[in-house]
């Protein structure tokens, strides 16, 4: 027996680790609960995260042709007429689906933008760590989350309000809220922001001070028109813009005279807000063939409209703006005999290196200096009138263009719409354009000056459903409340 | 905790002597005169009983005329009445699909008469002779309730297997391997070769043993051992040749220059290509990028086994070597392993054995990537009027047309995936007869994984040439104490019972490093230091399972059975209370053909009757699941340089609990003319609760997913298994098992009382915007879901396609909730992609020393989403124009108005994701036709056995699927809920083998 004995001793010894630690869990390596954003490094570490989203590749935020194609609805950008782009040209005929596969890289981006903020601004009181770079990163959290549902609320009106980064079953219900109360915790967040940010970017992709100034321009601006109509906004709106123009020095922003193309190449202190990219762990997707001819072996993404392009005052801008011609087996050719005979936008010709390529490290510029200046020339006009200010600041714009300046003398209608008009040509492609038209109540305008080589519409322009994008069919089927 | 309980199970018993009057010494062979040891040798009706010892040979002392039971694995149990002799020797027949024999069942053996569940047996005669070069295919066809899928056709790639269809929507539906008492091994790593049985355990009288691993069915594998006495050395080699079965119909050149001058002509665009170049195309045609990525693919494969024993030991060595080229050029698979199986006798009771198995596989670019980078769909997306190869040989860098900048050779050769894996598994052991009747086996086990994946993609496939490597190691502890107790009483009372404490540990740690823009590409993933770092990641978990397991067996004269077990799980997956589970079974059984009142009929051989309920589980979860936890990445907030960053990733559960599957079965087994004719029918039932479910979240909460424990899957079907011997002559005989089964799946509730809910296989990204499946209640798992496709808008529909904005010629869907907008509103279950039916029908004719086996296979009830064909058809995705030749057939205006293909126009809407593209999955496939010689051993002066055969795998298929293979899919082995979704799955092959056997 006993080797019995001696079996059953190796068994009980091996059944010995069978106590209650054997079945205890040993997480190494994996970030999880709390414990991530318990100190400092880690709170600045999901800041990051909050910004990566907004550059988060094809399928999350601003890197590819995906957000310039959800402005399409605007006088300034086209697509291919057949190919593979259906999806970019439901943009263009006013014919967008909540099936649209484009427009979710904007609502996903976001989204996930908007969970990271919360994240830091819902914890942040209990993060180990110097008080003030904690109070610059919350600051910029706040700043994130009113950016996005900025794009947000003009993509798609009202939507869902989330303040919260913990999942729980009742988000899966909630309704969409009042575009009014996205506008407010807009606004209450770029003012909490506000006073929590420095002077200076701490990196060339974060933002400062002045950049949620300018920004809260903006938003009130946006609020004199359609669907808020608040016309007391604007008086604000001139004011956040005054406190960038008179401190631009502090915040480091100016109008960039170097050359109008060179400033989409980066690193321009006409940036207010850019998003960057090195080419590595991060692209910007919609410079290089992404908006290039077919005849360069280009994707044909986007183009200009022809009778944007023809409308265009001529001028240093309009140079740089626009790739007329192209180099093929050396010969050059000339838009009107591209395949798909539109111009093209060289803003986003790739001008370091290897231009034919999908791969770009050039920034996303989301607002320019410029923009600040227009901002104001127009907040200023809707709220007093177009004084020396205000015609100082647009013809700022337009010299540098190349062009004269404004006449003179323009009551505040005809100065509003000349406003209107030069931010159009200078921020061609740029997004704005549609928000633009839609907040002035002219996308039937805008769109009836068509050239018979465009795509036809579908539907009309003058439909105000068509402003704004339906719901993204994979959220709404499982929220049934925002159908 | 009391976890030496255990040691309890030892107490269970109190052994007797009995009075004994003669010494009987006996010899126990097989039908061939070798020496069967460890056999058992049992006084019937007593608790009395030995095992043979390496020679055979056995001592018993029982009453002078008692009657011995003597059964032993894979033999026919033999009763032998002693009237007085105490010198005997005893002769037993090789089972072969026997009733009587002893089987493998779970931790233990069994006489199959005993057996009140319901399993399966395949043994190595089933496909000997036969192309097997992996277990799945020993599997498929030839067994009823067992579905294997090739969803893939590259040599050693993915394979789904299914026992009793699939419970589990978020878990691994595959089901638990034991192999040689290793439980939970991977089958990948066992040489079919070497393989001497596989079991099948389908329902919870033979799974629930495995407690919370068993829901899915269990296979068993037992590996050969050596027998005692002549050492025996076997070679053989395979040779073979493969090539793929069936191309898509694309349009050639000038078909092709003339769609797209058409489409654009369309939009006011200037035509392509003049009239000029079309004619020359008429008469210079373009090849086939297709034909530029398939190609003949041979194959090898040699195994040398050595075997034999001496009288204390046996052993099995083995030692085998694969390489398998894949249809698709740059694809290919080796193996290699050894194994060694050893048995030694220490004493008269203890023994101890090891089976140490060793292997290596080498798979380069088997895995398929669905959709774009796929160089099966390349191949279809590259125009057809652009050559795929240039003049210097190399991949054309861009299609200006098609394909967007994957050339389909390039992404076969220039893009390169490899996987290794290097695995040893060892399980070893000593058994131990404390007394008669009562045993006691301990074993360890340790299998050790390692994978390395290395991959990278030249100038032709990346703008940016990368690399990467990533490798992940495995351990698996595993100590299994068993002890069992087999005693009969009074003669009719025969009792079996076992007792289990099993531990378990497994740990992974693993890393990756992922670069790109190599300065010397040439060094490839062997120096990553020389590029730009884009990821790197590093990940570690464990787990433990601590089990308790008792089993009592009873029954009264063979006729009367019944069978009680109770297992209890612990798993570190889970939190407080939901840490521990009880799976328990019962089962019972009635061997009607014992009774007297069938004594005197000449029909029934066997007729039995069994009946079984039990709950079993399913560790669908990951471990660390109840955590809610971040993912780690990096990003940049300036142009140079990147930082980390941080992003919630899944959202914490702490009530997660297992997934438990509620099965019952009833099962008639009979056998028919002295068991000529046998056949097994079960009808069965298995409710899975607490569905373990990886819920979406919506984008606005940060999407992801939280897993939860939701939903009830049903899975309710039949089974049939019918084998026989219609004719039998003196030279000539035709042995024949056909089996069927059906198997009903059925969502019952999903979460939060929901109706349905999508669910996104991920594959049709960039052409579906809507997950392509969808889970609703009263329906099965894979339902495909999209736009019911009417066909075209005719000429008389006009007024009506207006309201759509559309016209005559347009595609006309299903307007569901009639708002003339076609919409997510208007989605509807489109088609089933999870198969009902499953048929194999295998048949053995042997003429002296020939012998030709055929082997049918069949499923049906399925239906397939075909993206190949659907982007080939709509220029979506990677196809900028359609490259079909069914294009031809389109929808024409004045010419051809009958066609549902809509017509070129810039008011249809292509939607992929609709019921034109879903195509019927079923097929019958003549799966292997092999022929074998045995040559007469006088030719060849008993040197040896010699074997030569000669087969054809994939003969031919008779199916309706537009597609290359209705089995092929990109949805692996890991999901259900998504099925039968065709974008560019790896193209089954025919292959063409001939080998030779040789055995001295």
């Amino acid at each position: 027996m006993k080797a019995i004995y001696s079996i059953m001793l190796i068994a009980t010894v091996a059944g010995s680790f069978g106590c209650k630690k054997f079945l205890d869990e040993d997480p190494r390596g994996l970030l999880s609960g709390d414990a991530a954003i318990a100190d400092e490094d880690g709170l600045n570490a999901q800041l990051s995260g909050a910004y990566s989203t907004l550059i988060g590749s094809w399928d999350q935020g601003f890197a590819t042709a995906a957000a310039i194609a959800s402005t399409m609805g605007g006088d300034d950008v086209t697509t291919h007429p057949e190919s593979n782009k259906a999806d970019f040209r439901e943009f263009d005929q006013f014919n967008v689906t909540s099936f649209n596969a484009r427009s979710v890289a904007l609502w996903n981006g976001c989204y996930k933008t908007i969970q990271s903020s919360n994240n830091i601004i819902n914890n942040y009181a209990t993060t180990a760590g110097n008080e003030d770079n904690i109070k610059q990163i919350v600051g910029e959290a706040y700043f994130l989350r009113a950016f996005s549902y900025y794009y947000l609320v003009r993509f798609w009106g009202k939507i869902p309000i989330i303040t919260t980064e913990v999942y729980s079953p009742d988000l899966l219900t909630v309704a969409r809220n009042e575009i009014t109360d996205v506008y407010k915790l807009i606004e209450e967040d770029l003012n909490k922001a506000k006073d929590m940010i420095g002077n200076t970017k701490l990196s060339s992709g974060r933002i400062n001070k002045g950049t949620v100034l300018a920004y809260l321009a903006d938003v009130c601006l946006t609020q004199t028109g359609w669907p808020v109509k608040n016309s007391a906004k604007a008086a604000e709106a001139a004011g956040y813009a005054k406190q960038v123009m008179d401190n631009k020095a502090t915040y480091g922003f100016d109008l960039y005279q170097g050359g109008f193309l060179k400033m989409f190449a980066g690193g321009t202190p006409e940036e207010v807000f850019a998003l960057q990219t090195d080419g590595n762990v991060t692209e910007n997707l919609f410079y290089g063939q992404s908006g290039q001819p077919v005849d360069i072996d280009g994707w044909n993404d986007f183009q200009s409209e022809i009778n944007f392009f023809i409308d265009f005052p001529a001028g240093e801008r309009k140079d740089a703006t626009f790739l007329t011609s192209v180099e093929k087996n050396g010969q050059t050719i000339q838009w009107q005999n591209f395949e798909l005979k539109h111009p093209y936008y060289k803003k986003f010709w790739i001008q370091d290196g290897n231009a034919y390529t999908y791969h770009s490290k050039n920034p996303i510029i989301l607002m320019r200096y410029a923009e600040v200046l227009l901002i104001y020339a127009e907040a200023q006009a809707r709220s007093a009138n177009p004084d020396a200010s205000a015609y100082n600041a647009i013809n700022a714009v337009r010299q540098r263009a190349g062009l004269g300046n404004l006449t003179a003398g323009l009551n505040s209608d005809d100065f509003i719409k000349a406003v209107i008009q030069e931010r159009a040509w200078e921020f061609a492609a740029e997004w704005h354009r549609w928000f633009d038209i839609v907040r002035a109540e002219i996308v039937q305008e805008a769109n009836a000056n068509r050239h018979a080589n465009e795509i036809s519409l579908i539907g009309n322009p003058g439909d105000q459903s068509k402003w704004l994008l339906p719901i993204p069919a994979g959220d709404a089927s499982i929220n049934p409340n925002l159908k | 905790m009391k976890c030496l309980l255990y040691l309890a199970l030892t107490l269970f018993v109190s052994l007797h002597s009995f009075a004994q009057s003669n010494t009987v010494k006996g010899a126990v062979t097989d039908d061939k005169g070798n020496p069967l040891p460890a056999t058992s040798v049992v006084e019937k009706g007593t608790p009395n009983g030995t095992t043979t010892d390496q020679n055979g040979n056995f001592t018993i002392t029982v009453k002078p005329n008692a009657v011995l039971v003597i059964s032993s694995v894979g033999h026919e149990t033999t009763e032998f009445q002693l009237k007085g002799q105490t010198v005997v020797s005893v002769m037993l027949a090789s089972a072969g699909k026997s009733l009587t024999d002893v089987v493998v069942v779970a931790y233990g053996t069994q006489r199959r008469t005993t057996m009140t569940s319901s399993q399966s047996s395949i043994s190595s005669k089933d496909f000997e002779g036969q192309p097997v070069t992996r277990i799945d295919q020993a599997l498929q066809g030839r067994s009823s309730g067992v579905q294997v899928t090739n969803t893939s056709g590259a040599p050693g790639s993915d394979v789904r297997i299914r026992i009793r269809g699939a419970n589990s929507i978020n878990g691994d539906n595959g089901p638990l391997y034991v192999i040689d008492g290793f439980v939970g091994g991977d089958f990948n790593i066992i040489n079919p070769d070497d393989v001497a049985d596989i079991q099948i355990l389908k329902d919870a009288a033979a799974t629930a043993p495995y407690g919370s691993r068993g829901a899915n069915g269990v296979i068993i594998i037992t590996t050969k051992k050596g027998v005692k006495g002549k050492t025996s050395i076997s070679f053989n080699t395979r040779q073979s040749l493969s090539d793929v079965i069936k191309k898509y119909d694309k349009l050639t050149a000038a078909e092709y220059a003339e769609v797209v001058n058409q489409r654009r002509q369309l939009t006011g665009t200037d035509p392509y290509y003049t009239a000029e170049q079309i004619n020359n195309f008429k008469t210079n045609p373009v090849k086939d990028a297709q034909d530029e990525i398939y190609r003949r693919a041979a194959g090898q494969q040699y195994e040398l086994n050595l075997s034999g024993g001496t009288d204390k030991t046996t052993y099995f060595i083995s030692g085998g070597y694969q390489d398998l080229q894949g249809v698709i050029v740059g694809s290919g698979y080796k193996f290699y392993n050894i194994r060694s199986n050893i048995n030694t006798s220490l004493s008269d009771k203890l023994s101890a054995y090891i089976n140490v198995n060793a292997f290596v596989r080498n798979n380069r670019n088997t895995s398929l990537r669905a959709g774009t980078q796929n160089a099966v769909v390349e191949s279809v997306a590259w125009s057809p009027s652009v050559n795929v190869i240039d003049a210097d040989g190399n991949p054309v860098k861009t299609d200006p047309l098609g394909a967007q900048f994957y050339n389909p050779v390039a992404e076969a050769l220039h893009r390169e995936g490899l996987n290794d894996n290097y695995n040893a598994n060892i399980a070893g052991g000593f058994l131990y007869r404390i007394v008669n009747g009562l045993t006691f086996n301990l074993q360890y086990g340790v299998n050790y994984s390692n994978g390395e994946y290395r991959g990278f993609g030249d100038k032709y496939v990346a703008e940016n040439v990368y690399a990467g490597r990533s490798t992940g190691t495995s351990l698996t502890l595993q100590n299994i104490n068993t002890l069992n107790y087999k005693a009969t009483f009074n003669g009719v009372h025969n009792l079996d019972l076992t007792g289990v404490l099993e531990l378990q540990k497994e740990k992974y740690s693993g890393f990756n490093i992922d670069v790109r823009n190599l300065i010397y590409p040439a060094f490839k993933w062997d120096n990553l230091r020389l590029a730009d770092l884009t990821g790197a990641g590093a990940g570690y978990s464990n787990a433990s399972l601590f089990s308790l397991f008792g089993r009592v067996n009873y029954n009264y004269d063979e006729r009367y059975l019944l069978s009680a077990t109770i297992r209890r799980d612990g798993s570190s997956r889970f939190r407080g209370d939901n840490r521990y589970s009880y799976f328990p079974s019962v089962a019972a059984g009635w061997v009607i053909s014992k009774e007297n009142f069938m004594a005197d009929q000449g029909l029934f051989s066997l007729l039995k009757l069994t009946a079984s309920w039990g709950l079993t589980g399913n560790q669908a979860i990951g471990a660390y699941s109840t955590l809610s936890t971040y993912a780690s990445l990096n990003t940049t907030l300036s142009a140079d340089g990147s930082v980390p960053a941080i992003l919630i990733d899944r959202a914490a559960n702490p009530d997660l609990k297992w997934e438990t599957t509620e099965q019952k079965n009833l099962g008639l087994e009979m056998g028919v003319l002295k068991n000529r004719l046998k056949a097994r029918f079960d009808y069965f039932t298995k409710d899975t609760r607490d569905l373990l479910f990886w819920v979406g979240l919506p984008a606005y909460t940060g999407g992801g997913a939280i897993m939860r424990n939701v939903g009830n899957v049903q899975n309710k079907g039949w089974e049939l298994e019918i084998s026989g011997t219609p004719v039998v002559t003196e030279h000539f005989s035709w042995n024949s098992s056909f089996n069927y089964s059906a198997v009903n799946n059925k969502i019952r509730t999903l979460a939060d009382g929901k109706a349905e809910q999508t669910w996104d296989s991920d594959i049709g990204w960039g052409a579906t915007v809507y997950p392509e499946y969808l889970l609703k209640v009263g329906q099965p798992m894979g339902a495909m879901y999209g736009l019911n496709y009417l066909g075209t808008w005719k000429p008389k529909d006009e007024a009506e396609a207006a309201q759509f904005n559309e016209k005559p010629g347009d595609s006309r869907y299903q307007d569901v909730n009639g708002d003339h907008v076609i919409d997510a509103n208007d989605l509807t279950i489109i088609g089933y992609g999870l198969p009902k039916y499953t048929m194999g029908w295998n048949n053995t004719f042997t003429y002296k020393g020939l012998e030709l086996n055929i082997l049918l296979q069949g499923v049906y009830g399925f239906d397939k989403l075909n993206f190949i064909y659907a982007m080939g058809m709509t220029a979506y995705g990677d196809f900028r124009q359609p490259t079909l030749a069914d294009i031809k057939n389109r929808y024409v205006p004045g010419v051809n108005e009958t066609s549902d293909i809509p017509a070129f126009s810039t008011t249809n809407k292509n939607y992929v994701q609709s019921s034109r593209f879903i195509s019927k999955g079923d097929f019958t496939r003549i799966k292997n036709v092999s022929l074998a010689y045995t040559l007469p051993k006088k030719l060849i002066r008993n040197i040896a056995d010699i074997r030569l055969f000669a087969s054809v795998t994939n003969l031919y298929t008779f199916t309706k699927y537009s597609g290359m293979d209705p089995e092929a899919a990109n949805t692996g082995s890991g999901s259900d809920p998504a099925q039968s979704f065709d974008y560019g799955g790896y193209p089954i092959p025919r292959t063409f083998t001939g080998g030779i056997t040789l055995t001295f």
